[in-house]
């Protein structure tokens, strides 16, 4: 597949727009690795995105203010967060079964809520848009420094990551830094919802997380459970997007459908990739 | 601190049975038994991890309490783990954290060196201290040590006495669990001993015969002979440095954690038809959710009455939850599914750990049994006692490495040394 | 005990999600638990809409009619269940070895689409076809686990995505139909027999739920798959090959989801388009938890999922409420087996200090 000079500019030109859409993506990124170093693996980020984006629509439509937007958004990843963490850190139910169920009831919740809310035609209204666009370089910057700082140079950041190799080591307060994580992950899965519906659509749409949250798991072992790894990894991923819009804009014959499999497949191609040699936070699953 | 009749039943089993005690300041108290007779129950309610049925703790006081199974981070640095202690939120960087590891460790009286270490490469001794270590720097009023000896060398149980009575001198009151009769007598001030569930002696000057008579019921089993009729048959076997040979019984002891489970591993992923007694009974023993009977058909044993029958498990019937049974129990299964089919070789590793007499026996038996049969039994085995009562030769493993062979007699007066890594 | 490296989920000891200990023991236990899950499902769907101006009553008479008040409901309903009861049996032989397969959406579409292109050569190999094509299709997410401890949670999910833009694909472009005017393709040139309303796939899905039981209960496959679900490492040491065990359990478990969506094709739609799979798939999980991981019960429990699903699209006909209340519905049901089977456990724990 040569790509001759025209492509190439598409491609250069494709990267910006690669790199913004693929922040809500390396936002959950980030807050499903705080999670994960805490022990937990939580596959329901995809319905923590998707309820957020939702109710970061409606919090900005009904108050015409793209800040309380986000704020709203952040409210309903919480909320997805205190059920999630309810069964799996007081119950300690089965932390797959549980993120499947997230995931299920987040897709029937929205889009129940959704057409309900259609016949009041409160999403009709036009979203309020973002300004200047401080979620960028937040995501890509500030927080994974941050992130870093906190986990690998707090104490709070040991016992967190103690509650993943280890819970027996700190056995009474494991639940606590468990929640903080889960907290820590709605913060950014709720931005990155956000992001999604206001700044980078023009509202909701049924299902419009389309997977980022099993890519962002994906991604989270492809950079082993490291900030840099992280973020690397979704730049890699934004690249291969990157790919794909050019090839698409050029139509070189490639089918379309085809083309909308890619991400998936290079996901895949990230989780292969994998040398056997991957440690994983030792008791994550726990 | 004092405990007033403390009862606890798990499930239909009675593990502590109207227990009083009071704990005074600055003494060292030893709380001995067999396996099984409530010791670490009764101590983990004092410490305030389980909840008695009935009976109160009064006058309690701040605990710190060495578990036998470590409860460390592998991944972490000594540093790291003595770090973990607090509970504060603060930034810290590997040279605080150093520098406060160095603090707490020399304040506590214990050697261990290098904090920048990591975990899992200490050794099983070293790991010891350093639960120790993260004990003492809460600088609790009282002190339990369930076993603690069981994986230390000689030179540092010695240490680790010396280091009880200096914290017994400041006023901690020190509360130890052992089976080990020696230690006891040489470093308890007062001994306590329990037997199913009850305290049946409380004393200040014991001996070794009065105190293993409070512990077990019936008198000692007599001395087995010393000549041994089996002749040692055909090579069954070879890996690495271990020669097995058909009606023989080799054991291979050592102090837990120097490489037993990973031998015992990869014997199991090369001879997959030989019998395997594996080390950790709970985990990887029998099925606790599958009945008797689909345990022993694992395995092609089909007969489960019989096997009942034969190996005097204690149960409803085949269909009983093998989850339900005692340990000792669970393991007659897991032994009449291995043994049954008359395997020529048998590895079996830690077989009658935290069994009572009865299963032990039976255990013993068993086995001799089967090597007088004809097959080639490796034994793995960090009980020196049940080593020298079954083997007809010995090596030791240390570090992942293994001595030469060994009679019984060789064995008697360097197996210390070579378990301590001293050539 | 750190010895194996592999990222994400291990099974050794993990038990399957439902405790489907051996025995009738705890039988009493899982029908109070399922009844629980069910009464809370509809009570939350009435609720739900009440919340939105809906009268429950109104909610739970149309859920009725609609799904079993009448014999062409009813016959929807049986419809509905028949690929149900397979991705289900699915998904219980998968979890009862202790193997994550959310993949049956993508084994579904896949069988469908080997059954399609395999109908020239009659309805037998048809099926056939569609069976193998969705072991084939799982076990790509065995193998990757084999080989580079991808985990399978992961790997099955993200192979449902890649085959549902697969088969837009095709009825996009190579299986188009031939006259070209709607995505979706010719007829398939096999089909089912009739049986009244119905088709003859209902049996077969009957068939295959007696037959995985049989397997899981009566055979010394079944035995190991169980064990090696219940506790990996000590099937190990009791002479199970754990690797080829989950694998195996992925591929027939792949192979029912398969034989699902073959079934689809050849007794209902008759030909493939871009929604085709709608969460038969997913749903497949939710059938099996409340089955409590048991074969034969799964057969009630798609019973229960099928009616609620044609409930679901009356109330979307009559009273426009999104047919996205049967996703909300599975949801309900597993969360409360859930806390079901984990309270006791939490209740167990707080006594206890």
């Amino acid at each position: 597949m040569a790509l001759n000079m025209l492509d190439l500019d598409l491609v250069i030109n494709a990267l910006p727009l690669a790199i913004l859409a693929a922040t809500p993506l390396l936002l959950a990124v980030q807050g499903e690795l705080v999670v994960q170093r805490s022990g937990i693996i939580n596959l329901g980020i995809e319905g923590m995105m998707l309820v957020a984006a939702m109710t970061a629509v409606l919090a900005a439509q009904l108050t015409n203010n793209v800040a309380l937007g986000f704020l709203g958004g952040i409210a309903g990843a919480l909320l997805v967060a205190i059920v999630f963490g309810f069964f799996v850190i007081a119950l300690k139910a089965d932390q797959i079964v549980t993120g499947t169920a997230i995931n299920l009831l987040a897709v029937g919740a929205t889009s129940f809520v959704y057409r309900e809310l259609q016949r009041g035609e409160i999403f009709v209204q036009s979203v309020p848009r973002i300004g200047t666009d401080v979620v960028v370089p937040l995501a890509w910057i500030v927080f994974p420094i941050v992130l870093a700082i906190v986990l690998w140079n707090t104490s709070f950041g040991l016992r967190l990551r103690a509650c993943g190799e280890n819970p027996d080591a700190i056995a009474p307060h494991v639940g606590r830094h468990r929640a903080a994580a889960l907290a820590i992950e709605a913060l950014l899965a709720g931005t990155a919802g956000a992001y999604l519906t206001l700044a980078l659509s023009s509202g909701f749409a049924e299902n419009m997380t389309a997977g980022r949250g099993f890519i962002a798991l994906s991604i989270v072992i492809f950079g082993r459970w490291k900030l840099k790894g992280a973020v690397l990894g979704t730049a890699i991923f934004g690249l291969a997007a990157a790919l794909q819009y050019a090839l698409q804009a050029a139509s070189r014959g490639v089918p379309y459908h085809l083309l909308l499999a890619v991400p998936y497949i290079v996901t895949l191609l990230i989780l292969c990739g994998i040398a056997g040699k991957v440690r994983a936070p030792e008791s994550l699953g726990r | 601190m004092r405990l007033s009749r403390i009862t606890k039943s798990f499930a239909a089993t009675r593990a502590v049975d109207d227990v009083s005690l009071t704990i005074e300041r600055g003494e060292i108290l030893a709380v001995i038994g067999e396996n099984g007779a409530g010791k670490t129950t009764l101590m983990r309610i004092a410490a305030g991890e389980l909840a008695p049925d009935s009976g109160s703790i009064e006058e309690a006081t701040s605990i710190g309490f060495v578990h036998q199974h470590f409860l460390l981070v592998p991944e972490f640095t000594i540093a790291e783990n003595l770090a973990l202690i607090d509970r504060r939120f603060r930034f810290a960087t590997h040279k605080t954290l150093e520098r406060e590891a160095v603090r707490m460790i020399e304040s506590s009286g214990i050697e261990l060196h290098e904090v920048s270490r990591r975990v899992a490469d200490l050794s099983v001794g070293e790991k010891s201290k350093l639960e120790l270590i993260k004990a003492i720097a809460r600088k609790p009023s009282t002190l339990i040590l369930d076993e603690p000896t069981s994986v230390l060398t000689p030179r540092e149980s010695q240490e680790l006495f010396r280091v009880m009575r200096a914290l017994a001198a400041n006023g901690t009151a020190i509360v130890f669990i052992s089976h080990k009769l020696p230690e006891v007598l040489a470093v308890a001030e007062r001994i306590v001993v329990m037997r199913s569930g009850k305290l049946v002696l409380e004393t200040r000057s014991a001996t070794p015969e009065s105190l293993a008579l409070a512990m077990t019921p019936q008198s000692p089993l007599p001395a087995p002979s010393g000549e041994r009729v089996r002749v040692r048959g055909d090579l069954a076997l070879t890996h690495g440095d271990v020669q097995l040979h058909h009606n023989e019984i080799l054991a291979i002891v050592g102090v837990a954690g120097n490489g037993q489970s990973e031998l015992a591993d990869e014997l199991r992923a090369r001879f997959p038809r030989a019998g395997h007694i594996p080390e950790d009974r709970t985990r990887d023993g029998v099925i606790a959710q599958m009945t008797i009977a689909e345990n022993l058909a694992l395995r092609g044993v089909r007969n489960a009455e019989q096997m009942i029958e034969l190996y005097s498990i204690r149960a409803v019937g085949p269909r009983q939850l093998a989850g339900d049974l005692s340990g000792g129990n669970q393991q007659k299964v897991v032994l009449a599914r291995e043994l049954d089919r008359r395997p020529e070789i048998i590895i079996a590793a830690e077989p009658t750990r935290g069994l009572d007499i009865e299963a032990t026996r039976f255990v013993h038996e068993r086995l001799r049994a089967a090597a007088d049969a004809g097959a080639a039994i490796l034994l793995i085995t960090s009980d020196l006692d049940e080593a020298f009562e079954l083997a007809d030769a010995m090596q030791v493993i240390y570090r992942g490495k293994l001595s030469a062979r060994m009679t019984a007699e060789e064995a008697s007066s360097r197996v210390a040394n070579l378990m301590a890594g001293v050539a | 005990m750190s010895t194996g490296r592999g990222p994400v989920v291990r099974p050794a000891g993990r038990r399957p999600p439902i405790n489907a200990a051996s025995g009738g023991r705890r039988l009493a236990g899982r029908t109070a638990a399922a009844s629980a899950a069910l009464l809370a499902t509809i009570l939350l769907l009435a609720l739900s809409g009440a919340a939105f101006g809906h009268s429950p009553r109104e909610l739970l008479t149309i859920l009725i009619t609609g799904s079993v008040g009448s014999t062409f409901a009813l016959q929807g309903t049986v419809l509905k269940s028949v690929p149900l009861l397979l991705t289900g049996l699915s998904v219980v032989i998968a979890f009862r070895a202790g193997v994550w397969n959310i993949g049956g959406e993508g084994q579904f579409i896949v069988g469908a689409l080997a059954a399609l292109l395999a109908s020239r050569f009659g309805l037998v190999p048809s099926l056939l076809a569609a069976m193998l094509a969705g072991a084939a299709w799982a076990s790509i997410a065995s193998l990757m686990r084999l080989w580079r401890n991808a985990p399978e949670v992961l790997t099955t999910i993200l192979l449902n995505f890649i085959a549902i833009h697969l088969l837009g694909w095709c009825v996009n472009g190579p299986l188009r139909e031939r006259t070209a005017m709607y995505p979706q393709t010719d007829v398939a040139l096999a089909t089912l027999p009739r049986l009244g309303g119905l088709h003859a796939g209902i049996l077969l899905a009957v068939f295959a739920s007696v037959g995985a039981w049989w397997l899981l209960y009566r055979t010394n496959e079944g035995l190991r798959l169980r064990a090696t679900g219940f506790n990996s490492s000590a099937a190990k040491w009791a002479g199970v090959n754990v690797r080829a065990q989950l694998a195996r359990a992925m591929a027939i478990s792949g192979a029912a989801a398969g034989l699902a969506g073959g079934i689809e094709l050849l007794g209902v739609t008759n030909r493939l388009f871009e929604r085709f799979a709608s969460g038969y798939g997913y749903s497949g999980i939710a059938v099996a938890l409340l089955a409590q991981l048991h074969p034969l019960a799964t057969i009630g429990s798609a019973f229960f999922f099928g009616a609620l699903v044609t409930g679901a699209g009356e109330l979307q006909r009559t009273a426009n409420i999104s047919s996205a209340v049967a996703t909300l519905g599975q949801a309900v049901v597993i969360l409360v087996l859930i806390g079901y089977e984990y309270g006791f456990e939490y209740a167990r724990s707080r006594s206890r200090h």
